[in-house]
């Protein structure tokens, strides 16, 4: 069937025949699209069209979206919704802005009773809750239509507390080590470090030696915050457990925040403690930085801007610390989670419009430079099959199959707050300067391992006891 | 007869609304009532809800008031960054202001002075003022950088900064010479100073902005005062043998405290309340804090941490400093008035 009379029926109200018929052209358009091709690294994802459950046309869809680091992304994107308004007689606009002023713009947003109809960001926001739709008849959907949604990306969604899908999460971007391979080789790891240890030897042997410096940061950005949990996590400590009781003041964090001290003084120079969120994917590029923890998108600004220096980054996944390979985990470096707000009066557009989103994931996941990962694995299958986009780079990687190390990412990524669900507590404290500053203190010698992690202790334990007393997460068991 | 019958209603209509508007007790008010409008609905309704907010459990996703007391208040002082950030408000407020006054007085005698280009130079000064504060703090985000700041390459050039051996040292005539005075890598060996890295620093570059962007606006107080102090005095001393520093501080200086006074308010006002610059410069009042304002906490704790209450709470402690400079001004301007 080709792709206007996908359309045309699109737009006409659904029936479980014309439902049927939709599902079957998706499935044939898919099996016949070049997408085959782009298993092999050299095609491009088809459009599929979804057919509404529900009467949407004469709505109205306003968007805003954080600017996607992956620059192609957003020009697809803001493309692959107007022409899905124009197949379903939705008129649509998409706002993107910088990711750090999305939770200012939801708050403005929120105060007002007004605004957009569906807010995206990057991470999760669970402290709006109260504020927003209840997305569960939508993520059923899509689990009905796709097979189950990644743990990871549902824990990052959903409060076990209220039982509620506060979010949709589409998707993910992982967040493997970036190591210079040429600056690795000569401390003989070839490979990159595979444990926190050798990280920390080889890091300072490779400042010592060729003066290039780490870059894992501890300022107020979000990947500081996430490096800071990552080094937890594989020191076997946690923010709360999986009960949504605090733990954070344990001899494995002490244990974690000694350790980022003393990685800081070997490996380390002062600049990580004013980085912004682009900083160490700047130092990457420029080639002063042996190893960061971040996304693919710094490599793919090296591809671009500095080939040589592209050539030479490579990716592990998590490395392995004290607790062994069950705590080699990664925070999703981003995790893509639309909310719908309730005064929204284009809830219902919104939702259709997610589920033509997640049926068109190859799109988006073929956009984003292989960025974007999807919450329902079933729809990209290109991405991680054999022969298939994280095995042949289709954006020209040298060795094509650099990506490979990130076909296991579905299984060491884990959602915010792991053990527990990513709830209120942790949307406040990943928005906060919390965690980076516990491992700067330390570092910059200000307090103790121990007298640091205390007082986190003590703004964590504020925190959730505020919203717990909001009824939003569970806890005392 | 019809025709005299329309004019007498309008003209009574007009004599109606000229006694009203010459009673001075309706026009006053009248005037004003814009004015009031404005003052309740910019600043009387914020302030009310701010004080509302803090005492109730608001959160940007749910902003329905519930009481609780001083609970956030409570929260707010027994946080290590509060503390940090009011510490850092009130030092970089007066430290800033000090400069600035001291600055101020000196730009403005110089300014007072005729010498060619003088229109030129008076732009120049006021342009921090008129550049629009974010941009201008952008301007300097890019001075300071960490890595690119071109302040760092100049000194890395004249061989103040970076290592005095290996290949990365610099060698020029003006290296040699700063080598040979025994100045050679004072500012570090490494590449960089890191400006916005190292605490000191980063509330050294904070100070040096907040100096930088209440100058003019205090040199041109302190002008309009200069100008304003009457040639008679001026000639009189002059007459009497009086030198530039006895002049200056049994003349100008003791005329010119009540406008000093205007100008260090109005730098009260404007550095307290800032969050600009440690929000851009520093990202977010970094590092580790350490350039973290009142202004900027109640931002980063009530919008984009979500906590409504304990971001208004925070904020709420600006307002006696705030209420105490408005009634030191409205005295002074009282003072003014009277004489």
């Amino acid at each position: 069937m080709r792709e206007d009379e996908l359309r045309r029926m699109a737009t006409r109200p659904a029936t479980r025949r014309t439902l049927l018929k939709g599902a079957g052209a998706a499935g044939l358009a898919a099996a016949l699209s070049p997408i085959s091709r782009a298993a092999a690294g050299t095609g491009t994802a088809t459009l599929v069209q979804t057919a509404p459950t529900r009467n949407i046309s004469g709505t109205r869809l306003n968007i805003l979206l954080w600017s996607h680091f992956v620059p192609r992304h957003d020009v697809w994107y803001d493309q692959f919704v107007a022409e899905w308004g124009q197949a379903n007689g939705v008129e649509t606009k998409v706002d993107h802005i910088n990711t750090a002023d999305v939770p200012t713009a939801i708050a403005a947003e929120l105060g007002a009773g007004e605004g957009h109809d569906m807010i995206e960001h990057l991470a999760s926001l669970a402290q709006y809750e109260k504020s927003m739709l209840d997305l569960t008849d939508v993520v059923e959907e899509a689990n009905r239509r796709h097979g189950p949604q990644l743990e990871m990306a549902k824990r990052n969604s959903f409060n076990p507390t209220t039982n509620a899908y506060f979010g949709f999460c589409h998707g993910f971007a992982p967040d493997p080590g970036n190591y210079r391979r040429s600056l690795w080789e000569v401390v003989g790891m070839p490979n990159g470090p595979t444990s926190w240890d050798e990280l920390r030897a080889g890091g300072a042997q490779i400042k010592a030696e060729q003066g290039v410096q780490m870059g894992l940061g501890m300022s107020n950005e979000v990947d500081s915050r996430m490096a800071a949990q990552t080094a937890m996590w594989a020191f076997g400590a946690a923010i709360q457990d999986a009960n949504e009781n605090v733990t954070i003041n344990s001899p494995e964090t002490i244990a974690a925040v000694e350790y980022m001290a003393a990685l800081f003084k070997e490996a380390m120079t002062p600049e990580v403690f004013g980085w912004n969120a682009a900083s160490n994917n700047q130092l990457l590029v420029a080639g002063r930085a042996s190893y960061i923890l971040n996304s693919i998108s710094a490599y793919r600004t090296a591809q671009k801007d500095q080939a040589e220096t592209g050539e030479d980054i490579y990716f592990t996944a998590p490395i392995v610390g004290p607790a062994g390979p069950s705590g080699a985990l990664a925070h999703g470096h981003a995790v893509f989670i639309d909310m719908i707000p309730q005064h929204s009066p284009n809830a219902d557009t919104a939702k259709e419009f997610l589920l033509h989103l997640v049926a068109n994931y190859a799109q988006a996941t073929e956009q984003s430079e292989v960025y974007n990962f999807p919450a329902w694995p079933t729809t990209v299958p290109m991405l991680q099959q054999e022969g298939g986009w994280l095995d042949v780079d289709p954006y020209g990687s040298v060795p094509p199959d650099k990506l490979a190390v990130l076909k296991t990412a579905n299984e060491w990524t884990t959602n915010l707050g792991h053990p527990g669900p990513a709830n209120a507590a942790l949307g406040e404290i990943f928005n906060l300067p919390l965690l980076p500053n516990m491992m700067a203190r330390a570092a910059q010698g200000q307090q103790t391992a121990q007298e640091s992690v205390a007082q986190a202790e003590q703004e964590v334990n504020e925190i959730f006891a505020k919203w717990r007393a909001e009824g939003l997460i569970g806890g005392g068991q | 007869m019809s025709t005299s019958a329309q004019v007498v209603p309008v003209a009574a209509g007009v004599d109606r609304r000229r006694y009203w508007l010459d009673r001075e007790g309706v026009l006053g008010p009248l005037l004003l009532l814009p004015t009031v409008v404005y003052i309740i609905a910019l600043v009387g309704f914020p302030l009310v809800l701010a004080v509302l907010y803090s005492v109730s459990d608001a959160t940007v996703g749910d902003q329905s008031l519930d009481f609780v007391g001083l609970r956030n208040f409570r929260a707010a002082i027994g946080d290590g960054t509060f503390r940090v950030a009011l510490r850092n408000t009130v030092a970089f407020t007066l430290v800033s202001q000090l400069i600035v006054m001291l600055l101020a007085n000196l730009l403005a005698l110089v300014l007072s002075a005729d010498f060619h280009g003088k229109r030129l130079v008076r732009f120049l000064v006021m342009l921090p003022w008129t550049t629009p504060v974010a941009l201008g703090v952008l301007g300097w985000l890019w001075t300071l950088d960490n890595v690119y700041s071109p302040i760092d390459y100049a000194f890395r050039q004249m061989g103040l900064l970076g290592p005095s051996i290996g290949p990365l040292r610099v060698d020029n005539p003006v290296s040699d010479v700063v080598r040979w005075l025994g100045l050679g890598s004072v500012f570090g060996t490494g590449s960089n100073v890191l400006w916005l890295a190292q605490p000191a620093l980063a509330q050294l570059s904070v100070l040096l902005v907040h100096v930088w962007r209440t100058l003019p606006l205090a040199t041109v107080i302190l002008l309009a005062g200069l100008t304003a102090i009457p040639q008679d005095v001026k000639d009189a001393a002059n007459v009497d043998g009086a030198g530039f520093f006895r002049q200056l501080f049994y003349i100008r200086i003791p005329l010119l405290l009540p406008i000093m006074a205007v100008a260090f308010l109005y730098g009260i006002v404007f550095t307290f309340t800032d969050m600009t610059i440690p929000f851009i410069l520093t990202n977010r009042g970094g590092p580790v804090d350490s350039t973290q304002v009142l202004a900027s906490w109640a931002f980063i704790k009530g919008i984009e941490g979500g906590s409504l209450g304990e971001g208004a709470a925070v904020a709420i402690f600006l307002f006696p400093v705030m209420a105490g400079v408005a009634a030191l001004m409205l005295r002074l301007a009282r003072r003014t008035e009277t004489s």
